[in-house]
């Protein structure tokens, strides 16, 4: 909801400046964004009663008291006779109709009016149209306004299920399904009550005289129409949130003042239709119990005084005002004195829990601190899939069609994560994940598993570079032998992978309940991060990849050599290692291999940009007597 | 004398996988509660309506139970849970107060936009004794943000709605930037809550706050992209070491 500020002002017996007026209205749970005179509320949902400026007015009576800005229509008002049904009271249980009829030319807006159009960017269509926004606007009921000569015959309201179109008046056909609050003409269905008006039936710029139906319609029946129907509707909004269904002659009699102001009225009939008389809510004075929940000390005088101040009736008990469906408990009453005193003036006071002993879930964590220290990464996958199984369980409401179950196996999700980065250059690849499997045989069944794939080199150090990972290093890593063979290893084929990558890739799918206790044992727990860094982002560029082989004749050079190639830096170098190491002692000499790999964040590296880095990085080692890079320049 | 025989092949070091940023945020939350008094508990993600709504007094009418919102399982039978509140309704029913719950894991939401995720995680807690206040919410989740943002960090609590809290609130931090960042939400625990777990909300009061873990990793890793945590991107993964 958007307010104009000066709007707001109107409403307010002071007159706060923008800034005060937005710290009160956060210190009441009114969150918004201020731009210019524009004020864009985010409301809570159990505030229906402020979605206008008449009902914030009333929020903010505490701190700038309220003034009554505008006229209402105080004249007698003849009886209409309308040939009205209201076939769902429970749906419906209180309606009001005007019929106005008015003559000559239309006057231009009033400031007041055009305002709201201008500067809120509102659309103006006619002006019975146009007042029944801005009334909505000023006092929160939505109005729907008939064109009087099209409505001919009985009018019905019903709540019923449909599976009919219906053109509403901004154009758009919809198929109506299931249950619908509509009303009828002749078994046509010309408004989708509480939601939209239909274009048979809407008023235009010719239009003289109009029907202004004003309703309660119960948040039950309304909510969820306009999104199920692609509708953006104000009137739903408000009626989703509750409306005061004590208001509609006042509205009404607003309403009548308006067109007034804009135009010759020629005549005005009203007509109430009310099936049941509308509850007053009221809850027990007890400041003691607001106080055991607030932790607060307030006096009875001054809690009764604010709930006044927001329009609760105070009698025997507290009477709670007809627009104020959020209200029914002594918690609720505790939240009002909250936000009138302020969240943050109630003074913290400590609280001492007593201390469980629980370990929470230690066998998960040794796990993962297991998987982690032989160089594992972890990953976490969404469980939607659109492969159906026997087992699946299915989605009703996917997003879309290749989201329609939920994973039976961790494995498809391993392999996406592995292809991944695999396109990503990556070709050492170790990768777990750790998820609740969830399936169906008669009833749900709940499983927790562990996945484990893997591909490609065994590491970077010059032992494991030219290993491969394999069935023969996930056995050792499950501590399995040729006697123990727990544990299914499945080797993945690429056949169906579409992918030009030769290494094999291994896969392990275990129940974590079947992990053997010897596993867990020897990793400790604990795996608890105490601080945060502060991560780069990824480069979406290309890396290069330059491998040197170093020949070191001169032992005593040996360790500077290992020294500089441990402590390379440059801006452009993501990574180095050493992949190689090899004593010749035919022709005495040490050969050291080392990978450099070059990325940047912000272009894709040029030859020659790689190669001024790596002559920076190289030229302390070569300088040194007796190191060499064979067939480097 | 250097001679073949007595040069040391270069060190191997020990290459560390990493245990994937939102479980380190998860974990540091769970321990951080643990060491407060907070239990940690357990629940199924697919959850029944009952528990998933109903006992948390979330109507019928909620927006929440509407098709757009929450994904329904099975013929609508069940639902993908959208909080962890359930666990803790769960662990209610089990136990007699004094309790203090912690519970986290994977929730789900019909959602998928650059900012919104259809699943994330959650870190939620409850503490149900006699004599649970707005004041002592205040208290806890003070010492919660210190901990998390140090002890200079400015907080504001805004008046916000939750159906099984009442008061409810929502928590703010002031950025460096001067703007206010929402972090939490939390209030005293809703009586008819208390009352659906067979707790005498005549004597028990609780309080309660949810936290949602992606947030919190943004904000300490500085992550601006909260899709870069599901990509499983071994570049990004393997900062989190």
């Amino acid at each position: 909801m958007k307010f104009i500020y000066q709007d707001l002002l109107n409403f307010l017996a002071e007159k706060p400046a923008k800034e005060l007026l937005s710290e009160k209205l956060f210190q009441l749970g009114h969150e918004h964004e201020i731009d210019g005179d524009v004020f864009d509320m985010e409301l809570t949902p159990n505030r229906g009663d402020c979605l206008s400026l008449n009902g914030l007015a009333r929020d903010l009576n505490i701190f700038f008291g309220k003034a009554e800005p505008f006229k209402i229509f105080e004249g007698d008002i003849e009886s209409l006779n309308l040939n009205f049904k209201n076939l769902s009271p429970d749906a419906c249980p209180k309606i009001s109709f005007l019929e106005i009829e008015i003559e000559g030319s239309i006057n231009s807006y009033k400031s007041y009016l055009e305002n709201y159009f201008s500067l809120l960017g509102n659309n103006k269509t006619n002006l019975f149209t146009d007042i029944s926004n801005y009334v909505s606007y000023e006092l929160g009921q939505p109005t729907h306004c008939f064109d009087a000569n099209t409505i001919n015959h009985q009018l019905i309201f019903e709540n019923r299920n449909c599976d009919e179109s219906f053109k509403t008046l901004l154009g758009s056909d919809i198929k109506l399904k299931d249950k619908n609050c509509i009303f009828l003409i002749n078994n046509e269905i010309i408004s989708l009550a509480g939601v939209m008006g239909g274009a048979s039936t809407a008023c235009s710029t010719n239009t003289k005289k109009a029907l202004v139906e004003c309703a309660y319609f119960t948040p039950e029946v309304i909510i969820g129409k306009s999104v199920k129907y692609n509708l953006t509707s104000d009137a739903a909004h408000k009626f989703e949130r509750g409306v005061d269904i004590q208001a509609q002659e006042k509205v009404l009699r607003r309403f009548i003042e308006i067109v007034n102001d804009h135009a010759k009225i020629r005549s005005i009939k009203i007509q109430k239709f009310e099936e049941t008389q509308a509850q007053q809510n009221s809850i027990p004075i007890n400041v003691k119990k607001i106080n055991k929940i607030l932790g607060i000390d307030i006096e009875e005088k001054e809690y009764l005084s604010y709930l006044s101040k927001l329009d609760f009736g105070i009698e025997k008990e507290i009477v709670v005002p007809s627009h104020r469906h959020d209200i029914s408990s002594q918690n609720d009453l505790a939240e009002e004195i909250a936000r009138i005193i302020g969240y943050n003036n109630i003074e913290s006071k400590p609280v001492e829990i007593s201390k469980k002993t629980d370990e929470g879930f230690v066998n998960v964590k040794r796990l993962k601190n297991y998987l982690i220290k032989n160089g594992f990464s972890e990953v976490i996958n969404f469980p939607f899939t659109k492969d159906k199984d026997n087992e699946s369980i299915s989605i009703d409401n996917p997003l879309d069609s290749n989201r329609s179950y939920l994973r039976i196996s961790l494995k498809d999700s391993l392999i996406d994560n592995l292809l991944y980065n695999e396109r990503r250059q990556k070709d050492s690849i170790k990768l777990f994940e750790i998820s609740d499997l969830y399936s169906k045989n008669n009833n749900i069944k709940e499983e927790k598993r562990l996945g484990i794939i893997v591909s490609g080199r065994r590491g970077y150090n010059y032992l494991d570079f030219s290993k491969k990972l394999d069935h023969a290093y996930l056995s050792e890593l499950l501590n399995q032998d040729s006697t123990n063979q727990a544990f299914d290893i499945e080797e993945i084929s690429r056949t169906e992978l579409k992918t030009k990558k030769k290494d094999r890739i291994f896969y392990i799918e275990i129940a974590i309940d079947k992990i053997p206790e010897h596993l867990l044992k020897e990793a400790e727990s604990g795996l608890d991060q105490s601080n945060f860094i502060k991560y780069q982002p990824v480069s979406e560029f290309p890396s290069s990849i330059r491998d040197f082989s170093f020949s070191i004749k001169d032992f005593k050079q040996y360790d500077s050599v290992i020294s500089l190639l441990s402590n390379l830096n440059d801006k452009n170098l993501r990574d180095s290692f050493i992949f190689d190491f090899y004593e010749n002692k035919k022709l005495n000499e040490i050969k050291v291999g080392i990978r450099l790999i070059f990325q940047s964040n912000i272009n894709t590296l040029s030859d020659d940009e790689i190669q001024n880095s790596v002559n920076r990085l190289l030229k302390p080692i070569i300088d040194l007597d007796s190191v060499s890079v064979p067939g480097l320049n | 004398m250097s001679t073949l025989d007595n040069i040391e092949p270069p060190l191997i070091t020990e290459v560390k996988g990493s245990l994937h940023p939102i479980n380190q945020v998860k974990d540091y939350l769970i321990n951080m509660l643990a060491q407060m008094g907070f239990q940690e508990v357990d629940g199924p993600e697919i959850e029944s309506e009952e528990f998933n709504f109903e006992m948390l007094n979330i109507k019928k009418s909620h927006p929440a139970r509407q098709m757009h919102d929450t994904f329904y399982v099975e013929n609508k039978s069940n639902v993908l849970r959208t909080h962890t509140s359930p666990v803790q309704i769960r662990s209610m029913l089990k136990s007699k107060p004094p309790l203090a719950f912690t519970s986290a894991g994977k929730v789900y939401r019909k959602d998928d936009d650059a900012t919104h995720l259809p699943m994330f995680h959650q870190v939620e807690g409850i503490y149900v004794d006699e004599n649970v206040t707005f004041a002592n919410l205040k208290d806890l989740i003070h010492q919660i943000l210190h901990n998390l943002f140090g002890k200079d960090v400015e907080i504001r609590f805004r008046p916000s709605y939750f159906p099984f809290t009442e008061p409810s609130a929502e928590v703010d931090i002031l950025s460096e930037n001067g703007k206010w960042l929402e972090i939490l939400g939390c209030g005293i625990v809703n009586p008819l809550v208390l009352n659906n777990c067979n707790i005498d909300s005549e004597k028990y009061s609780g309080l309660a706050f949810g936290l949602g873990v992606e947030r919190i990793a943004m904000l300490q890793y500085g992550v601006n992209d909260i899709r870069d945590f599901y990509k499983s991107n071994l570049d990004f993964l393997s900062q989190f070491k």
